[in-house]
């Protein structure tokens, strides 16, 4: 065991999957010589070379098309986006080539391209540094979404995401990258499409992804000292959902709340009430709730600790699905 | 391979069965689309080359099959020009058995091979670069050609691809057909500055070729070829063409002035008149080629769309 922060875990990731593969590939603003802004590639041009790690010029379209056509052609690319508000110019190349040539083509032409996104808010940072852009790509066919939440499920996803012949768009929690871990370098992880119960619990059940999971642990945590014993999940893969674990779960407490950072109108949380209510709709105790931002830009960052779902929100959430 | 330029006939120089033939298999092609489409055999939409036949064609001839080619909206020459499949093109087009992509793509979206062509434009450019730059490492003196237009010059992505080309010396052959409209806005209204002028920008090679004799053109393209095979780089190969037809079916705002300027500066009436008999031959064995692919295609049933 190694104690990693989230960052170096995935750092590790990416180095076994390099080394495992000499078709993979990293590129994107700044990921070689600085190592990225979050030192999520440190280290890696050094010992893999400007071959395989490439520092891009600021073409965030240029970079995920490039990336594109090397896959096309057998490798394996890594693009890093800095922050989230940053992928808004290469959704033209995300949504309308790399979601769709492997479906055009029925298959035939896989593209393993893997776009690293740093997501969420909560560092003091600007807005478009702060973002969390995840639904727009789960609105998006013949894309995987995936968000990891803990150093642990970090090192093991990115390298399953490179490994993997789908498109990827994995998102990393900006504020946790600092959070630390035991961390069993050469381990395998959970697959990555399956979600994780990450505390059990009988009452109510937390469905979150990336940072707001430990959000949703710690109001677990505090929920129980009030005798609620609280389910977390972390549902790791957005697109496709594992509704199988999703299920058993709502079906055992009857009662759920839906936990993200994203603004909750048309947010992931309205996707995941839906299909909730269509599979779980007679052991329901309760309507499904959701937490999350607001339908406004990110604020600044003074601002921030009010548009975040926190500890209050969360519970306050929990008392209102029991209260039914 | 050099070609001695003589005997011109009109303006042109005397062409193989093999170039003008396919060129009007092309024309023939694109006609046999827009006349579906007003009997209704046809829907959706289309943007045909006519005018423009000869650049594949002439384009083609320097071509290895290992370079990759990228086409665009206006592709059904690009592709007609690599790969000798009108039937597979018309079943992709028209989503009938034997489709080229299983109906999946239709007439934008091909994917064969080591052709790829997409609707939206400049969107193959920057993946052009990234295909470029695999060619390079593992298949030195292949490259990857991306045909665009005058209009895509005003796409971002287009300064994005020609910046990490030329950084990264990617084999990079852009063939910009430059037909001067960009739907219905003359270039003039769309571009600033040259197209010359952005290439050096990049410091790129530039090249522009006025000529419609398909050998001219495949000479004058040749360097520029080579230099990209040898010197791996990008080279931006300029031709300037007419486009004979609407942009896509009955949407044509030009005057009729223009109209007839376009005509006029069509390869196909020219290459008629400069060599009658072979013209009239190869005209009517591509007319009744494509008829017969057409009643064909018609009669077969609908693609089925299976993963793989």
């Amino acid at each position: 065991m190694t104690v990693l922060t989230l960052a170096k875990a995935l750092n590790e990731g990416l180095r076994a999957a390099m080394d495992a593969d000499p078709k993979v590939l990293v590129m994107g603003e700044d990921v070689g010589k600085l190592g990225g802004v979050f030192r999520v590639t440190d280290g890696l041009q050094k010992d893999f070379g400007e071959d395989r790690v490439i520092d891009t010029p600021l073409a965030e379209s240029g970079i995920i098309g490039t990336a594109i056509g090397l896959a096309l052609r057998g490798y394996r690319p890594v693009c890093e986006i800095q922050f989230d508000g940053f992928v808004f110019p290469a959704a033209d190349q995300i949504i309308t080539q790399l979601a769709k040539m492997p479906l055009r083509s029925l298959g035939k032409l896989k593209l393993p391209v893997v776009v690293r996104i740093p997501c969420g808010g909560g560092i003091g940072a600007v807005e478009h540094h702060s973002e969390s852009p995840e639904a727009y790509f789960t609105h998006t066919a013949g894309l995987r979404v995936v968000a990891c939440s803990n150093p642990v499920d970090a090192y093991t996803m990115i390298q399953d995401a490179v490994r993997c012949d789908d498109p990827i768009v994995f998102f990393e929690p900006k504020r946790r990258y600092w959070d630390k871990a035991d961390v069993e370098l050469g381990a395998p992880g959970l697959p990555l499409g399956k979600a994780k119960v990450v505390r059990s619990g009988n009452d109510v059940t937390l469905l979150a992804y990336g940072p707001m999971v430990k959000t949703c642990l710690e109001s677990a945590a505090v929920a129980e000292e009030d005798g609620r014993s609280v389910e977390v999940i972390d549902l790791r893969s957005l697109s496709p959902l594992d509704m199988g674990v999703i299920a058993e779960s709502v079906n055992r407490t009857g009662r759920c709340v839906v936990v993200h950072e994203a603004p909750v109108f048309t947010g992931l949380g309205g996707e995941l009430a839906a299909r909730i209510s269509e599979t779980c709709f007679f052991r329901l105790e309760s309507p499904v709730i959701r937490v999350g931002g607001f339908s406004t830009p990110y604020p600044p960052s003074r601002l921030e600790e009010h548009y975040l779902p926190d500890l209050d929100r969360v519970l306050d959430a929990v008392d209102r699905v029991l209260a039914y | 391979m050099v070609v001695v330029i003589e005997e011109r006939v009109l303006g042109l120089t005397p062409v193989a069965d093999a170039d003008l033939g396919r060129m009007l298999r092309i024309r023939h092609f694109e006609r046999a689309l827009l006349r579906l489409f007003e009997r209704g055999q046809l829907n959706g939409t289309t943007h045909t080359c006519l005018g423009q036949e000869h650049v594949p064609v002439a384009v083609s001839g320097l071509l290895d099959p290992d370079d990759y080619v990228f086409s665009n909206h206006r592709g059904h020459g690009h592709f007609l020009a690599r790969h000798d499949q009108p039937d597979a093109l018309l079943a992709e087009i028209m989503g009938r058995a034997g489709a080229v992509c299983n109906g999946v793509g239709g007439s934008q979206h091909v994917y064969h091979g080591r052709f790829l062509s997409t609707g939206v434009q400049g969107e193959s450019l920057p993946v052009a670069v990234g295909v470029a730059l695999r060619l390079k490492r593992v298949t030195p003196g292949r490259l990857a050609c991306a045909y665009i237009g005058d209009g895509t010059w005003g796409e971002g992505s287009v300064y994005e691809a020609l910046n990490m080309a030329q950084l990264w010396r990617a084999p990079l052959l852009v063939v910009v057909e430059h037909n001067g409209i960009a739907q219905s806005t003359p270039t003039t209204a769309q571009l600033s500055g040259s197209i010359a002028g952005r290439a050096a920008g990049f410091g790129i090679p530039h090249h522009r070729i006025e000529s419609v004799d398909v050998n001219v053109i495949r000479a004058e393209l040749e360097p520029l070829v080579t230099l990209a095979r040898t010197e791996s780089r990008p080279v931006v190969a300029e031709i300037a063409v007419h486009r004979a037809g609407p942009h896509s079916k009955g949407d044509d705002t030009r005057t009729p002035a223009e109209l007839v300027a376009a005509a006029q500066g069509d390869w196909q009436p020219r290459y008629a008149e400069a060599f009658p008999a072979q013209f009239a031959r190869l005209d009517e064995e591509q007319r009744a080629s494509i008829g017969r692919i057409v009643d064909d295609v018609l009669i077969r049933p609908a693609s089925v769309w299976e993963r793989s």
